[in-house]
C-alpha cells in the first residue's frame, strides 16, 4: 500500500512538472535596464489571461512567463504586453515540454 | 508658477516626475529632473519629494529665504508612449528674513501652492538588450492655485514669498535618456514661459540639466538571477537661466539670472520602490544684480510604482 502510494504521489509530480514546462515561456526583450523598469513589463504581463507568474531575470533581459493549466501564451500577446509596459520583444519560446509534448512552436 | 516653485517641482517632473520626474514619475531616472523612460500603459506611478531650499542675494536687504516643501506627483501611462502627470507642491513654511528701516524682520507663510500637469511624449525609442535610447517632448501648464495674495502684519507678502504667482504658465521641451544595466545618461532642455497676473510676471527660464546615474551595487550582474535591487550614485547638473521680473511697466533689476547648480547623490532601486536624495550646490552664480540665488537645496524622496 505505501509503495503504490508512493508511485502515485511519483506519478502526480512527474506530470505537474510536466504540465508545468509546458507552460511556461520565455521572452527576451529589448530595453530593460532597472528593476523599476522590469516591474512594469511584470505588471503587463500578469494582466494576461491565464498568467500564474511572471519573473524576469534583468542581467539576462529575459522574462519568464508561467500559465495556468490549459492556458497558453501566444507571442502576438506576448508582444502587445511588452509594448504595453514601453518596451520591444524580441525573441518568443516555449519551454521544452517533457514526456513528449510538443513545444507549440 | 514662479520659476524658483517650478525650479522646486521641476524634479518631480517626472517622472515623472512629475516630477513632474519624472519626476517623475517613474523610474531610473534623475532626481532633479525629467526622464524620458516609460510608464506602462494604464499604470500609475507615484512620487512624493522632501525639499529644503535656501536661498540668500547681496546687497542692502541681505535676504534670507528658507523653504521646506513637499512635493506630490502621480502619474499615468495612458499608453507605451504616452503618459501624462499632475503635481501640487505644498509648502510646510516659507521664510523671509531681510533688513528694512524698521530693522530685519521675517515673514513666512505656508499652503499649497500652484498645480502642474504636463505630458510626455517618445516620439523615438531604441530598445536594445540590456538598454534603450528614447527622446521624449514634454508639455505642461501650471494653474494658479496657490495664494498669490497672502497677508500678515507688514501687509501683503512679496511676490517671491506667496505660494502662488495667479498666473497660468506655460512650459515646453525635450527629454533624452541613454540607460544600460550599468549606467543612465538623461539630458533635457526646457523653456518655461511665465504668464502675467495683477502686474506681475515671473522672468521667463531656460534651463538645461544633465545627469549621470551609474550602479555601484551589485557591481556585476553576473551569476545574479531575478531582478536584484540596484543602487547608483548620482551625479547631477542644473544650468538655469532667469529672466527679470516685469513689474508694472518696467522689470526687477535684482531678479533673475544665471546659475549652475552640481548634485551629487545616491539612489535605491527596486522593483516597486524607489529611495532617493540629492544636494545641489551652486558651481557658477552670476544673479542679476541683487537678485536671490539658490545656496543649497537637499531633496529626498521615494517613487512608488503601482
Amino acid at each position: 500500500m505505501f509503495k503504490q502510494l508512493l508511485l502515485l504521489s511519483a506519478g502526480l509530480i512527474l506530470s505537474a512538472s510536466a504540465l508545468a514546462a509546458g507552460n511556461q515561456y520565455t521572452l527576451g526583450v529589448k530595453g530593460i535596464a532597472c528593476p523599476y523598469c522590469a516591474y512594469g513589463v511584470e505588471k503587463r504581463l500578469n494582466k494576461v489571461d491565464g498568467v500564474e507568474n511572471v519573473a524576469v531575470d534583468i542581467g539576462d533581459s529575459v522574462v519568464r512567463v508561467t500559465m495556468t493549466e490549459g492556458s497558453t501564451l501566444t507571442e502576438s500577446r506576448a508582444r502587445t504586453a511588452v509594448k504595453e509596459a514601453g518596451f520591444t520583444l524580441h525573441s518568443f519560446s516555449q519551454a521544452q515540454a517533457k514526456q513528449g509534448e510538443s513545444d507549440g512552436q | 508658477m514662479g520659476n524658483k516653485w517650478y525650479a522646486m517641482i521641476a524634479p518631480v517632473i517626472t517622472t515623472g516626475a512629475l516630477v513632474f520626474s519624472a519626476p517623475l514619475v517613474t523610474h531610473a531616472a534623475p532626481n532633479t529632473f525629467n526622464t524620458a523612460l516609460p510608464v506602462a500603459q494604464g499604470e500609475f506611478i507615484w512620487r512624493e519629494q522632501a525639499v529644503f531650499r535656501e536661498r540668500s542675494s547681496g546687497g542692502p536687504r541681505d535676504r534670507d529665504v528658507s523653504i521646506q516643501a513637499l512635493a506630490s506627483v502621480l502619474g499615468y501611462g495612458i499608453n507605451s508612449r504616452l503618459a501624462v502627470f499632475g503635481a501640487v507642491p505644498y509648502f510646510f513654511n516659507k521664510a523671509l528674513d531681510v533688513t528694512t528701516p524698521m530693522g530685519r524682520i521675517n515673514r513666512d507663510t505656508d499652503g499649497f501652492g500652484d498645480v502642474t500637469a504636463f505630458a510626455r511624449y517618445t516620439l523615438y525609442k531604441n530598445d536594445f538588450t540590456g538598454g534603450t535610447f528614447r527622446i521624449a517632448p514634454v508639455a505642461g501648464v501650471t494653474a494658479p492655485t496657490g495664494e498669490d495674495d497672502e497677508r500678515d502684519r507688514f501687509g501683503r507678502l512679496p511676490r517671491m514669498l506667496q505660494t502662488g504667482d495667479g498666473a497660468w504658465d506655460g512650459f515646453g521641451g525635450v527629454v533624452t535618456t541613454y540607460q544600460t544595466l550599468q549606467y543612465q545618461l538623461d539630458a533635457q532642455l526646457l523653456y518655461r514661459e511665465n504668464g502675467r497676473h495683477d502686474g506681475f510676471a515671473r522672468g521667463d527660464e531656460t534651463r538645461f540639466d544633465a545627469s549621470l546615474q551609474y550602479r555601484v551595487w551589485p557591481a556585476s550582474l553576473e551569476n545574479v538571477s531575478g531582478t536584484p535591487g540596484f543602487v547608483y550614485a548620482l551625479l547631477e547638473s542644473n544650468l538655469v537661466h532667469r529672466d527679470r521680473n516685469e513689474v508694472g511697466g518696467g522689470v526687477d533689476q535684482n531678479s533673475g539670472g544665471t546659475q549652475w547648480l552640481v548634485a551629487p547623490g545616491l539612489q535605491y532601486i527596486g522593483r516597486r520602490w524607489i529611495f532617493e536624495g540629492t544636494v545641489q550646490l551652486p558651481a557658477v552664480s552670476n544673479p542679476h544684480s541683487d537678485a536671490l540665488e539658490d545656496d543649497a537645496i537637499v531633496r529626498v524622496g521615494f517613487r512608488r510604482n503601482f
